[in-house]
């Protein structure tokens, strides 16, 4: 009886404690976890870096993937409860986490990023994988070509009557988000906040007039749509973030993350993320085949070795 | 390409991932239903003895029932974090009530008479609750496990959003594809008929635990 009753009490402090319960996650010393957020683009991401760690290292890596938003993934690296995010953008980062604005200069902001999240946080921001998903307005190529519209600008004699569609986790942000660019722009007569899947082909149809989407997503070029020139988002160049300790216990990490610098242009990641968004392949696919193109970026020194 | 094709496609290229979400989904929901389990068993046997805390444990039961499974989660991962321990921990909050409800009638339902000829046999209480009362209800008390079991599999499928993975990452992955419907069928359906399986499977043992069957069996 005494053996039932420890066993009673033990059950609930045993599911507290979160320790690994066997089939579900490796050790806590050799995993490392990344959190990456619901995209094709971060879910591709983080499948490299998983795939680079596992081909140099013998570590072991976990995802957490599906994280809501920039903010959720750096709450999660506050907590330690990922090690590294596999993207996070400059523009978000400096108005959703550091509070400022106004810094539209791309290597500016880098800088500020990089030094902030060191001193701030003990996080080392890494250098840009090479491509940015920056927010854009885009409309019909054929309207674009009929009005002559090349600015965001140009929309505002027909603003009043067009339906806007707009991500669901756009609509709301602080700084960019719809009513900061109701100030420095116009207002749109109707704004349709929505899953982002659905947007592209909602103004590909004429269901929306004029969408407010990702740079790097391969659904613009499919759609034939048209991305107009603006200056008001800022630069939202990709990037990992890593945690000081983590590298502190594994200094390789850090050089394999370098390695991942600067390696994808925006159009090759619009093409990634057209076959995962559109041809539906699985992201761990599409960042299995990149990495096998590259040769998991090997230095032509380990090659001869 | 129709979704038919598409679906086929995306099993064949990903079986072995959707087996590996199956695998980790099934394992969350079996062990939140095992520990809610050890806890919820012995809680309903106590208050089958003592009929005045029955009231309280099962208001209390059905509260935590009428919270949405995403809030609770969402709550959970305030002080437990993400991952699969915050979907096991909510997963337990819930089954506690079916299979502690399920243990009081099991136990209630009992005849008087059988006790009382076990007493009179000079059974003690340990005794009694061993060889008599819980042979009896187990096949009650299975289908109060089953019931949990069975909800459990579809709480997971919202785990994706605290970080735990399972069959509900795929099909959030096919709800922000354009045309996803082929990925969130290669989600929802290996969810369903895992529910399916697992209700099936609960449904034999406790048929073969019931002591009815039992005693046709021997007498045959």
């Amino acid at each position: 009886m005494k053996k039932r009753l420890t066993a009673l009490a033990l059950a609930p402090t045993l599911i507290l404690s979160g320790c690994a319960l066997p089939g579900l996650g490796g050790p806590p010393d050799s995993t490392i976890r990344i959190g990456t957020l619901d995209t094709v683009e971060s879910e591709v991401w983080g499948y490299t870096i998983a795939g680079m760690i596992e081909h140099y290292t013998d570590l072991e890596t976990e995802l957490i993937t599906n994280l809501g938003s920039s903010i959720v993934q750096h709450q999660a690296m506050v907590q330690d409860e990922v090690d590294i995010t596999s993207t996070r953008y400059t523009g978000t980062d400096i108005a959703g986490v550091l509070d400022m604005d106004g810094i539209t200069d791309p290597d500016q902001a880098m800088d500020i990023v990089q030094k902030e999240f060191d001193k701030q946080f003990n996080q080392t921001w890494g250098d840009s994988y090479g491509f940015e998903n920056s927010y854009t307005v885009s409309v019909r190529e054929e309207f674009a070509e009929e009005e002559g519209i090349e600015h965001v600008e140009d929309l505002e004699p027909f603003a009043d009557s067009m339906n806007f569609g707009v991500d669901n986790a756009w609509v709301n942000r602080e700084g960019d988000g719809y009513n900061a660019f109701v100030e420095t722009h116009f207002a749109f007569g109707n704004v349709y906040p929505m899953a982002i899947g659905l947007v592209y082909e909602a103004a590909a149809s004429g269901n929306m007039d004029a969408v407010l989407g990702y740079s790097s997503d391969g659904r613009i070029a499919a759609y034939d749509l048209k991305v107009l020139e603006d200056d008001f988002f800022p630069p939202y160049d990709a990037s990992p973030v890593i945690q000081n300790e983590v590298i502190e216990d594994h200094p390789e990490l850090e050089e394999i993350l370098d390695r991942l610098a600067d390696t994808v242009t925006t159009e090759d990641m619009q093409d990634m993320n057209y076959q995962g968004d559109v041809d539906l392949k699985n992201p761990s696919q599409i960042a299995e085949q990149f990495l096998e193109e590259n040769n998991y970026f090997e230095t032509d020194q380990e090659v001869n070795e | 390409m129709g979704v038919g094709e598409q679906l086929v496609t995306y099993v064949t290229q990903n079986g072995y991932y959707i087996w590996e979400e199956f695998y980790r989904h099934f394992l969350m929901a079996a062990y939140g239903v095992l520990f809610a389990s050890i806890v919820a068993i012995p809680i309903g046997i106590l208050i089958s003895r003592y009929g005045r805390l029955s009231k309280w444990v099962l208001s209390f039961g059905s509260i935590i029932q009428t919270i949405p499974a995403l809030g609770f989660m969402a709550l959970l991962m305030v002080t437990l974090g993400l991952g699969t321990t915050t979907v096991i921990t909510t997963l337990f909050f819930y089954s506690l009530l079916p299979i502690i409800q399920n243990t009081y009638v099991g136990m209630k339902s009992v005849d008087q008479t059988v006790i009382e000829a076990a007493h009179a046999s000079g059974m003690t209480r340990f005794q009694l609750l061993r060889k008599v009362e819980l042979p009896l209800a187990v096949s009650v008390i299975m289908a109060g496990i089953r019931t949990a079991l069975v909800v459990g599999i579809g709480i997971v499928a919202i785990g994706t959003f605290v970080g735990a993975g399972g069959l509900g990452a795929i099909i959030v992955r096919g709800t922000n594809a354009t045309d996803g419907t082929a990925i969130i069928l290669a989600g929802a359906v290996p969810t369903a008929l895992m529910a399916i399986i697992a209700d099936l499977i609960m449904g034999m043992i406790e048929r073969r635990l019931n002591p009815a069957n039992k005693a046709s069996a021997a007498s045959q």
